[in-house]
């Protein structure tokens, strides 16, 4: 029997077994069921941003006609405000950062239901505010877990695998046509390993048909076609890890009651138990942050204001050198009201060093994750999936990285504005918000 | 029937590989439980000194404003729950740290599941997880040959000619592989009584014995219907693949599936769309912070009228105060409004995913099993609320003391002294009465019950059709 013809017979075996044919569309329903929660999500948070960013011009909008173009900068009911000052306009920008969803999201909805995708920058703002809270949904669903595209290959995939591989050689050695078999064929492992790669070869043919039905749904092409060539690479790796399991027990085992139990027990092992374990170690060693650092900022930012004014004024020169040269140093007239304003600099100072503390304890968490990939398989392929869709831990930091980086530079506007006395007007309104954005 | 449990059991014990993963498995749930108890212990001590912590910084505030010190505010931390080293539940997805603070009724903020990468999708080494998971695949194991066994070596024929019915052999067999189950849940629950030995309450005890019941009917229904299939398919391969098929429909397929399809079915609001709902009707009422306001002119009419003078200066008391108060209220209204809203919205969500309970027993065990240990939807839904009825009250007590503390109207540079700021109580979390968690759970137990009684019925009537070789 040449390779061809066993691999072509495994045709005949394939479909004489319907068990193993309804698993596949068993599987294939829950992955396309996953690819469109993906894609619903992309356009959920897509259609949110849009709206927020509308709704933010339409502001914007308003302040210009009601009040840089009337030339009225104190609103009737509202004296205190004045848009000509830098403080108010700024403090009145509406400027938002968007974390904009990867088209690749339809693969991996990964974290991105954990956080929060929009956030208003201010002067007051930190990366880690309550508005940036995650999106609001039903935690006993998230604790479910989300049934997506990774879903399907990293905890379906396998058991497919399974019930396509579970009874070959071992149900020939049962019924004793094993030496039947080995008269025809060159040698057993090969014999075995075509049969193998038969499943193998459906099981990639059926990814890849439905890696591009994902791309339909959100544009993969257009916007991340990148992503579609690593989640088809890291899924290959995948099935050929499971694949590789999977013949080294049919190898060496002889009924299929004991192959079963021992691909059974591995999946158990591998998808359940070992996650679990460094989940439940890794929360021992480093349980969840309460943010106490963050929060005594509170009592910091109330010891700073009742510091003398000579000490805001020191510190503001130290971050901000340029004000020696400003207008209102030399002129005392405005000085403690400019000052008192620009004191949220000197907070955000405050804020920034308690976030590296936490920052450098979810660092040292996620190192001690890491080095258990070599042993937990499942997660590092998982954390692979959610990076190329752009949901891994990683891209929502370098989200609260921009976000700081965005706040950075609005209070330093702010600060140069106000020591600098600039009258606003529409045009500087507008710079405001347009330079206070990551391009 | 005694009996052929008891030989049952016999040939269980003589299994040497059984042998050798039962006492596995017996290693692993003890292992399993005091890791939870580890984290348990641990967690709690972090929220001993978390609180302590913001408690001190409350009580240390040596003078301040009442109103300056509603901006301040405090924070409360979600406590961790004995019973979550059994059960998990959202504990880990929910935020832990929730500001408390005027003006405002703020969202619980920095889960656990916000600060590292993906770990694993089912959550830690849990009792839960091995008990829903991993031992129903076991007895699935155990179960899936027993009466097919006895066919193809021609017991069963003895058997029924010592006068055994076919009914008394498959339930005995029933029996026989659950309690090996149920001795694995004993196991568990001895082993975390003995751990948690000084925390052992009535109410404790009575969760303990519904978890029990509840994952104990689970493996009773898990167990008969691969009895049932290994008595009624002629292959043995055939019933294990069955039952297998059955377990990844249940556990992995369905709840996935049918959790998502209640989401959408019972839609929640964009945190954006909330926001903008509540800022609406908030504006429609007073604002605190603009004494023009025409609820406020009304509010001071109405006060003047009370203290029998004609202006707020004459007034013996800050009647900036009184105005906080009244903003708050309109504010709780809107509050109640809309986070009243979003509980109905989850409780209608639960309501509708407990049905799915009808297909699958699966989903009412995992309902049963996070709401019995304290770790579901529902206490974080009340933690929340206590701490908003917490914040009302903790908010009064400073307008109250900004009123009537012996300022002014106006007088926003008077200080209340360290003795008020220590006189305000901390909060406290009252744990939710067993009632109202029986109350809530019951569909889930007795669709379980309903699901044991089905597949009775289905070992009772479906085996006497079975053909006898």
């Amino acid at each position: 029997m040449t390779n061809l013809k066993i691999f072509l017979w495994e045709w005949k075996h394939f479909l004489r077994s319907p068990f193993k044919i309804i698993a596949l569309i068993l599987f294939m329903i829950a992955s396309v069921y996953g690819l469109h929660k993906g894609a619903d999500l992309y356009q959920k948070q897509k259609s949110e941003i849009e709206q927020i960013d509308n709704q933010a011009q339409k502001e914007r909008q308003k302040i210009i006609d009601d009040h840089y173009r009337t030339g009225i900068f104190r609103p009737k009911d509202q004296p205190r405000i004045n848009y000509s000052n830098p403080y108010w306009a700024i403090s009145r920008s509406y400027t938002y950062h968007f974390k904009n969803p990867s088209p690749a999201i339809v693969y991996s909805i990964g974290q991105c239901e954990q956080y929060g995708f929009y956030k208003q920058i201010t002067v007051r703002a930190s990366p880690y505010d309550s508005d940036l809270a995650e999106e609001i949904a039903n935690p006993e669903r998230l604790q479910t877990g989300t049934l997506d595209f990774s879903f399907a290959i990293l905890f379906l995939l396998p058991l497919v695998l399974l019930v396509l591989v579970y009874n070959l050689k071992s149900m020939e050695t049962e019924q004793g046509f094993i030496p039947l078999v080995e008269v025809q064929i060159p040698s057993k492992n090969t014999w075995l390993f075509l049969r193998m790669s038969f499943y193998i070869l459906v099981s990639l043919i059926i990814i890849i048909a439905l890696l591009l039905y994902g791309a339909s749904l959100t544009n993969v092409f257009a916007q991340a076609s990148n992503s579609f060539g690593q989640i088809l690479l890291y899924s290959t790796l995948y099935l050929t890890f499971w694949s590789v399991i999977y013949f080294l027990i049919l190898r060496n085992g002889k009924s299929i009651l004991g192959n079963t139990l021992r691909m059974s027990a591995v999946y158990l092992l591998v998808a359940f138990i070992i996650p679990a374990t460094v989940h439940q170690y890794v929360s021992i060693r480093q349980p969840a942050n309460l943010m106490t650092d963050f929060i005594d900022v509170r009592d910091e930012r109330q010891a700073l204001y009742d510091k003398p004014d000579h000490f805001l004024q020191d510190q503001l020169l130290l971050l901000f050198p340029e004000l020696l040269n400003s207008s209102v140093y030399h002129n005392n007239e405005n000085l403690a009201a400019v000052r008192s304003r620009s004191a949220a600099a000197l907070v955000n100072e405050l804020n920034k060093t308690s976030i590296q503390t936490i920052e450098d304890e979810y660092q040292t968490k996620n190192k001690l994750i890491r080095s258990t990939f070599w042993f937990n398989p499942v997660s590092c392929f998982q954390n692979r999936f959610n990076t190329i869709s752009k949901t891994h831990f990683d891209d929502y930091q370098n989200y609260r990285k921009d976000i700081q980086t965005l706040i950075d530079k609005q209070i330093k506007i702010m600060v140069l504005d106000l020591w600098n006395e600039v009258n606003v007007d529409e045009s500087k309104y507008k710079k405001y918000y347009e330079y206070v954005s990551i391009k | 029937m005694w009996q052929i449990i008891k030989n049952e059991w016999y040939s269980l014990t003589r299994n040497r590989t059984l042998l050798t993963v039962s006492i596995g498995f017996v290693g692993l749930l003890i292992a399993t439980i005091y890791l939870g108890h580890l984290q348990t212990q641990k967690n709690t001590q972090q929220y001993i000194e978390a609180k302590n912590h913001l408690r001190t910084q409350w009580e240390s505030i040596r003078a301040m404003n009442p109103h300056g010190a509603a901006h301040y505010g405090t924070y409360v931390f979600k406590p961790a729950n004995v019973l979550s080293s059994l059960d998990e539940g959202v504990n880990s997805i929910t935020g832990k740290v929730l500001r408390v603070e005027g003006h405002v009724q703020n969202e619980i903020m920095y889960s656990e599941a916000s600060q590292s990468q993906t770990i694993s999708k089912f959550g830690k080494l849990k009792g839960a997880l091995l008990l829903q998971y991993i031992i129903p695949l076991l007895l699935i194991f155990l179960a899936f040959q027993s009466i097919n066994r006895e066919k193809q070596s021609g017991r069963l024929k003895l058997l029924l000619l010592q006068g055994i019915t076919i009914t008394q052999l498959t339930f005995a067999k029933t029996l026989a592989v659950c309690s090996y189950g149920i001795g694995l849940l004993l196991v568990t629950i001895s082993a975390y009584t003995i751990l948690n030995l000084d925390n052992i309450t009535t109410n404790i005890i009575a969760r303990a014995g519904l978890f029990f019941l509840s994952y104990s009917l689970y493996y009773f229904i898990l167990t008969a219907l691969t009895v049932y299939l290994s008595a009624r398919w002629v292959s043995t391969n055939l019933a294990l693949t069955s039952m297998l098929g059955v377990w990844i429909f249940w556990t992995i397929f369905l709840p996935n599936m049918l959790m998502s399809s209640v989401e959408s079915l019972h839609e929640l609001p964009s945190r954006e769309a909330l926001k903008a709902a509540m800022k609406e009707d908030r504006a429609k009422g007073l604002d605190g912070h603009n004494p023009a306001d025409e609820r406020s002119k009304e509010l001071e009419k109405q006060i003047l009228e009370e203290y029998q003078v004609d202006s707020l200066s004459q007034l013996p008391i800050n009647f900036d105060g009184i105005v906080m108060q009244e903003d708050e209220e309109i504010g709780n209204q809107v509050w109640d409004k809309h986070f009243g809203n979003l509980r109905n919205v989850f409780e209608d969500q639960k309501q509708s995913y407990q049905l799915g309970g009808i297909v699958n027993p699966f989903i009412s065990l995992q309902n049963a099993s996070m709401g019995l240990a304290g770790s579901d939807n529902l206490h974080h839904q009340e933690f929340l609320v206590q701490v908003e009825n917490y914040r009302r009250v903790f908010i009064k007590e400073l307008n109250d003391q900004h009123a009537f503390g012996g300022s002014k109207t106006g007088d926003w540079g008077w200080k209340a002294d360290n003795d008020f700021f220590k006189s305000v109580s901390d909060f406290n979390y009252q744990p939710i009465q067993l009632s109202t968690v029986i109350g809530n759970y019951s569909i889930d137990l007795i669709l379980l019950l309903g699901w044991g009684v089905v597949v009775s019925f289905l070992l009772i009537s479906g085996t006497k059709k079975m053909r006898i070789q």
